[in-house]
């Protein structure tokens, strides 16, 4: 490595100021796709993905997350990089980001590359820095790994389509749930624009399908697959709208992964809202509790909230909320509800369910059984019966499951606080409770 | 009398155990399997040492595969790797069982039965414990180029993991040191890998880091450092994801002395 003297900045003190300035984009999964190495290079994909490392705010670290630069043309509101603000600007070569790449990927710290980018002079330069990247680094490093590249919207889309053949996954952030906060904050931001190269990727992918069940060699298209992200707590969405949205990303746009992004305060303007609590660490927490619903557990928006009740009750995780607006359907006899029946069930999650479907089938489940399949008996007593018997005598009555349940604590990930005292219930009410 | 097959704690031992008890022909009730010596002699047992043989494993491992599936072999090479007591037996039962049912492939979802429920467990154990290490595995560049790592994990992984990276890595030379065991992989470039057994852990101390190496690691920790969010700050959750007994490994929570 060579390039002390490059640009009167060396490699560390771009990798610093590049990476800092890339850390609030929240995704760094490196799963959807799998891959083998051909032999020849180096690298290859897991599906679930692999962490590599955690940072001290608790999130896994998996993929090399770097902008190319942090220059911007732009000015939105939230973010740190905006044209306004005076900080330290650096930009990569694309021989820097392969040494960095294929440096730490060889010695394991990392799954691949995630890179983004500011807007540097217009979007198409910039897509095409982040294309030639990615070409160098497939083609002379015969990287095999893992790479998630932005699709820069307003860039032409014979780049974006060039590029798409050499990630595995790209990603379009939507940055705020709603056109109307967007217009607010990142003014020069407009929705149709963003949506274009969503669409896009979207498009081709579908046809790439085609062409490979013809030919089951052809290049691949983001196989992994799209994802976006929306900060939450800037603008006055409810979490209903968000959702909304989400849903929408989902089944419109076939999207692998939405992300939720705790509004974090970094600059100081009088658009954005104060945060005396910091970070809504737990409404971001309800949020990917609910999103799962969605992708997992065949769960609609429109059966969690309402325009009446548009928030995530805090005190609660969504399914267990739903589960209680609904004891109506309760319990469920676990010998014999079907596969879908038993996702709705509180304390038992997607893989328990299918373990449960296979096992009765030759033979008889108990409470034991039920335990060590995985199933959160602490929540799921409630709801089930198997064979015929409750685990013990428990009522199927609003207020006591609350009360029993509230009382032995909610698993939040370490560090997310949870609402202090139960009697602040009365607190349900307000939908703008802060949290 | 029962008779109680002690076998090496291996997958080859204990495959191989299940093979001599199954060809004693003195019923399943009268035979028992054990990993050698993590358990206390028993009155009215009579104990056969059996020695580890690659053909009989492998006859019965074929079997495992082809009447029981790819999920259930799995479910045992994995579960072979955990320390626990009583993991022979259970492989040897969830054989039995396995081969005794219309369909054999049925038994890997059959949670009912104590014995497969006991090797599930300890699959899910051992694959979670494989799948960390696949992320905290850090390798040094030594001044000839190969990379090197050091694990110390509870289960025996060596064999789990290193097939993952012979695939990511098939163009270089590298090797994995198990401290715990005195294990390591070796892997040569653009050829396979190869287990060896009793490496003296001296030979570690020998070896010198490349300069290259100190820079790669000099920057992995300004990333490390730079890619957390101080407002979300939360070092119990980095405990709870990453435990100490990890770290010791990890170049990011270690200071390099040059
Ligand atoms: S375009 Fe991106 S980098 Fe530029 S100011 Fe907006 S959010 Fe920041």
């Amino acid at each position: 490595m060579n390039y002390r003297i490059d640009q009167q900045m060396n490699l560390q003190e771009k990798l610093e100021i590049l990476a800092d300035a890339a850390k609030y984009d929240v995704a760094c999964t490196s799963s959807g796709v799998d891959r083998r190495n051909s032999g020849k290079g180096v690298g290859n994909c897991m599906t679930p993905g692999i962490c590599h490392s955690f940072s001290a705010d608790g999130r896994c670290i998996s993929l090399l997350k770097i902008l190319f630069t942090n220059e911007c043309i732009y000015d939105c509101k939230y973010c740190i990089n905006r044209r306004s603000n005076d900080v330290p600007r650096a930009s990569f070569t694309p021989q820097e980001v392969c040494d960095l790449t294929i440096g730490f990927y060889k010695r394991n710290y990392i799954e691949g590359l995630f890179l983004s980018s500011g807007i540097m002079h217009n979007p198409n330069v910039t897509m095409e820095l982040l294309y030639q990247t990615l070409y160098k680094l497939r083609t002379e490093y015969h990287f095999e790994g893992y790479i998630h590249v932005k699709a820069i919207p307003g860039a032409d889309a014979e780049i974006i389509e060039r590029t798409g053949y050499l990630a595995d996954r790209m990603s379009v952030n939507l940055e705020l749930p709603t056109a109307e906060g967007l217009e607010r904050l990142a003014p020069q931001k407009k929705r149709p624009k963003m949506l274009a190269p969503i669409r896009q990727v979207q498009a081709i992918r579908q046809q790439n399908k085609q062409e490979l069940t013809v030919y089951r060699h052809a290049p691949r298209f983001v196989p992994a697959g799209q994802s976006t992200q929306m900060i939450i707590g800037a603008t006055g969405e409810n979490d209903f709208q968000i959702m909304k949205v989400a849903e929408h990303m989902y089944k419109k746009y076939e999207m692998k992964r939405v992300f939720y992004s705790a509004f974090i305060r970094v600059n100081d303007d009088s658009l954005l809202p104060a945060l005396p609590g910091g970070p809504p660490l737990l409404r971001e927490h309800r949020l990917y509790q609910a999103d799962w619903l969605l992708r997992y557990y065949g769960f609609e928006t429109e059966e969690l909230l309402s325009e009446e009740k548009p928030d995530f009750n805090v005190f609660l995780d969504p399914k267990c909320d739903w589960a209680l607006r609904h004891l109506e359907q309760f319990p469920v006899e676990v010998m014999k509800a079907d596969y879908y029946t038993l996702l709705r069930v509180p304390g038992i999650g997607y893989k328990s369910a299918q373990r449960i479907v296979r096992a009765r089938r030759l033979g008889t489940l108990d409470y034991t059984v039920l335990k060590k399949m995985g199933v959160v008996l602490k929540r799921a007593i409630y709801f089930i019966t198997c064979g015929g018997k409750q685990m013990y005598p428990v009522k199927l009555e609003e207020d006591y499951i609350l009360r029993n349940i509230l009382d032995g604590k909610e698993m939040l990930p370490p560090g997310v606080k949870p609402i202090p005292a139960y009697e602040q219930l009365s607190l349900f009410d307000d939908p703008r409770f802060s949290v | 009398m029962i008779r109680v097959f002690q076998c090496e704690d291996s997958l080859t031992g204990i495959m191989t155990g299940v093979y001599m008890a199954w060809d004693s022909h003195l019923g399943h009730q009268n035979v028992r399997l054990e990993t050698a010596c993590d358990q206390n002699m028993e009155l009215f047992c009579e104990y056969v040492q059996v020695e580890p043989d690659l053909l009989r494993a492998e006859k019965v491992i074929k079997t495992v595969r082809t009447r029981l599936g790819e999920e259930a072999y799995e479910m045992m090479a994995y579960a072979s790797a955990c320390p626990h007591a009583g993991k022979a037996d259970a492989i040897y039962r969830m054989i039995v069982l396995g081969l005794h049912l219309p369909d054999g492939k049925n038994i890997s979802g059959m949670l009912t039965q104590p014995d497969v429920r006991l090797v599930f467990e300890l699959k899910r154990k051992v694959w979670h414990i494989a799948h960390r290490y696949m992320g905290f595995v850090r390798f040094r560049e030594l001044e000839n180029g190969v990379l090197l790592s050091e694990i110390d994990a509870e289960a025996d992984i060596l064999a789990l993991i290193a097939p993952h990276f012979s695939d990511r890595l098939p163009l270089e030379n590298w090797l994995i040191y198990d401290r715990r065991r005195k294990k390591a992989a070796v892997h040569r470039a653009g050829g396979g890998h190869i287990l060896l057994e009793e490496v003296d852990e001296e030979f570690m101390d020998r070896l010198r880091v490349s300069a290259e190496d100190d820079c790669y690691d000099a920057l992995w920790k300004s990333f490390h450092r730079s890619i957390g969010i101080e407002s979300r700050s939360n070092k119990q959750l980095q405990m709870h994801m990453l435990p100490m007994k990890f770290r010791s490994f990890m170049n990011e929570f270690q200071d390099r002395k040059i």
